[in-house]
């Protein structure tokens, strides 16, 4: 089932995730990431914070009933109080379920609510797609600094060899998160700030 | 060290609340200190790790709690193992509760957590503020972990986790404050989404919760009240 | 291939060649070209025949968008702007998701609409737009850029259902060949209809818009069994 997986945690995936920095572009502006050593440290506490989330939400989303999907989605929200982030999170799901739809049929799709958080997009996928529970936390885990990664790349023109050597670094990492039980709460105050003024800016390339 | 406190308001004749429960012991003692407010104040020095507080608050409807204490808690690192001091607050809240301890200090070398969790009824309005400042004047910072979860109706309203101090991923630089302030109210004050410098404020059904940080703890709850004014109704 | 594989297992549907509800025309082209002028046009010529909105892809600000708003006629809640993430080639081609979520915005927001135009980013002379986003596409070019530029192709220029060479009036400024314009587009474009225009000396973009009045003649009515050119 790795090809599923692999296929679903792709940036090509044609999801709409281009569209979104994770934070970065914001963080950029606010002088928080500006070289490879400060976008390291911001995809690490975005990797435990809202990926953390993510991927808790992704595990018990996949295989999960449409009652449990509806509370789900309610924990999605009360761990997302930014308006912005929900926003972004939310059309990310709808992005995901537009392709999920085609590329892996299922009656689950029809189980999740009305423009889903994307994490419970992806536990659909992955169930949608054969894939277990942990598979969908793992896609959820990479995403979360995968995304926000490019978007630094593109924006400060870094260098696209150190800002991959710097994701896979982070690899072990990554397999932690998405291996951690139940749903984290972890939050970042600062995510949330820099997702507001972002969102209330009109010279942006981001969406989020 | 264990300690329990627990508080039961209850809506009394003339539509004053009465408290029909009112026990602590361990670390605190509890001095009722206007109509319906009350203070915990420390009987010992700490917390020190691997002590456990759990403050249990009912308050029924139709009734108020004010909780204060009359000094910032300074949390220690324990003598041997490094376990962490615990403070677990569980409020079941049908009538107005207003929650506004004294900051708390995390020593270096200290792992403190804070939870509280809260179960609100259909007009149950809760206030609840942290305040919080990473190690003492000149000492590194200690480490300090507070969960918050706001239920009403069975529906989760807010849950997050603030992972502060060393080791905390999300406390690196350059965005690593030693001071953290945070008020949540659920009732029915309404607010938009406000931003500061380093403080943002965000809607909650029939609330919102903010929050602030940065390097001294007086400039953080400057920042804070100016999203949080008009000042907290006081029970 | 496997010797058992069958073609239905792995596709899904047959390609759509015709998206339903409104007509979707992209406008694609060089920056500078004049697409956003051009989508003003058109507006303004076939905002009083056809309920019509339109989608922008500024690769940063909503210039485009504020622009449309002054020039178009247009009310605001007919004009989306989309974030491209940096990326208005992928926005248009690869991961068309945020164009889509801002088409069916608008469909929902207006569910008698006919026309939607997709405005691109500008880009350079390789950009095109997916099949999956758009039902036609324009391509836009202008004089300024040289009279080379038919002749270097790219897919805008060749496979475009519609090539526009705009500013045909800067023609004797830059030392442009119209001729050659249009005799190296003809080589290259299999058949396909090239316009050369003017925006400034005629705003109403008369010939695009005729042009555009016979894509929802033919495709607009016929609906999804109509297939593309």
């Amino acid at each position: 089932m790795t090809a599923a997986l692999l296929t679903l945690a792709d940036s090509r995936l044609p999801a709409g995730g281009h569209t979104h920095s994770g934070g970065v572009e914001q963080a950029i502006a606010a002088g928080v990431v500006h070289d490879p050593a400060t976008l390291s440290a911001f995809l690490r506490r975005r990797l435990h914070t809202s990926g953390a989330v993510a991927a808790g939400l992704a595990a018990a989303a996949c295989g999960a009933d449409p009652t449990t999907l509806v509370r789900l989605d309610q924990e999605a929200d009360a761990r997302t109080p930014s308006p912005a982030l929900r926003a972004a999170s939310r059309q990310q799901g709808r992005g995901l379920v537009r392709v999920g739809r085609r590329a892996w049929p299922s009656p689950a799709w029809d189980d999740l609510p009305e423009r889903p958080h994307h994490a419970l997009a992806l536990g659909v996928a992955a169930h949608a797609g054969g894939l277990l529970p942990r598979d969908a936390a793992a896609a959820a885990a990479y995403l979360s600094v995968s995304g926000p990664a490019t978007a630094a790349q593109r924006l400060l023109a870094m260098d696209p060899l150190a800002v991959a050597a710097l994701t896979a670094r982070l690899a072990a990492e990554i397999d932690a998160v998405a291996a951690v039980d139940g749903v984290p709460a972890a939050a970042d105050p600062l995510l949330d700030l820099l997702a507001e003024v972002h969102a209330a800016r009109k010279d942006r390339f981001f969406a989020s | 060290m264990r300690t329990l406190v627990e508080v039961v308001a209850r809506r009394g004749p003339g539509g004053h609340t009465v408290l029909p429960v009112v026990r602590a012991g361990g670390q605190y003692a509890v001095r009722r200190t206007g109509p319906a407010t009350l203070h915990l104040v420390a009987t010992a020095f700490g917390p020190l790790g691997g002590d456990e507080v759990a403050v249990r608050l009912v308050v029924e409807e139709g009734a108020r709690l004010c909780v204060r204490s009359v000094a910032a808690a300074v949390a220690l690192p324990s003598r041997g193992a490094a376990r962490p001091s615990v403070q677990r607050i569980e409020a079941t809240v049908a009538g107005v509760l207003d929650l506004a301890p004294e900051p708390t200090v995390v020593a270096a070398r200290t792992r403190h957590v804070a939870e509280l969790e809260a179960e609100l009824g259909p007009d149950g309005v809760l206030t609840a503020a942290d305040q919080v400042l990473l190690g003492r004047r000149g000492e590194e910072p200690g480490r300090w972990t507070g969960t918050t979860r706001v239920v009403r109706g069975g529906r989760p309203l807010l849950h997050t986790t603030v992972d502060l101090g060393p080791g905390a991923p999300a406390w690196l630089p350059p965005v690593g404050p030693r001071a953290y302030a945070s008020t949540v109210h659920v009732g029915s004050d309404d607010r938009p989404v406000a931003t500061g410098a380093d403080a943002v404020r965000l809607p909650l059904p029939g609330g919102w919760t903010a929050t602030a940080w940065g390097a001294e703890l007086h400039r953080v709850t400057g920042a804070l009240a100016t999203l949080t004014a008009p000042e907290r109704e006081t029970a | 291939m496997p010797p058992d594989h069958n073609v239905d297992d792995y596709v899904d549907a047959p390609a759509p060649h015709r998206h339903g509800g409104p007509l979707r025309v992209g406008l694609g082209g060089p920056v500078g070209s004049g697409k956003t002028a051009l989508a003003a046009a058109l507006c303004r010529t076939l905002g009083a025949e056809y309920d019509l909105a339109v989608v922008t892809n500024d690769i940063y600000t909503t210039e485009d968008a504020d622009f449309l708003r002054r020039n178009a006629v247009l009310p605001d809640d007919r004009i989306e702007a989309v974030q491209t993430g940096c990326c208005p080639h992928t926005a248009i081609r690869d991961d068309i998701t945020a164009n889509l979520d801002a088409v069916e915005l608008l469909e929902s927001r207006h569910p008698g609409l006919e026309l939607v135009l997709v405005e691109s980013g500008g880009d350079n002379l390789t950009a095109s737009f997916s099949y999956g986003l758009v039902d036609v596409q324009v391509f836009v070019v202008d004089v300024a850029g040289g009279d080379k530029v038919p002749r270097k192709g790219g897919p805008g220029v060749t496979a475009a259902d519609l090539l526009v060479v705009n500013k045909t009036d800067l023609a004797p400024l830059v030392g442009a060949d119209l001729g050659v314009m249009r005799r190296d587009a003809d080589a290259v474009r299999g058949g396909r209809p090239t316009l050369l225009v003017s925006l400034r000396e005629d705003p109403t973009a008369a010939a695009v818009a005729d042009w555009v009045r016979e894509q929802v003649r033919v495709r607009g009515a016929a609906g999804a069994d109509t297939t593309r050119a």
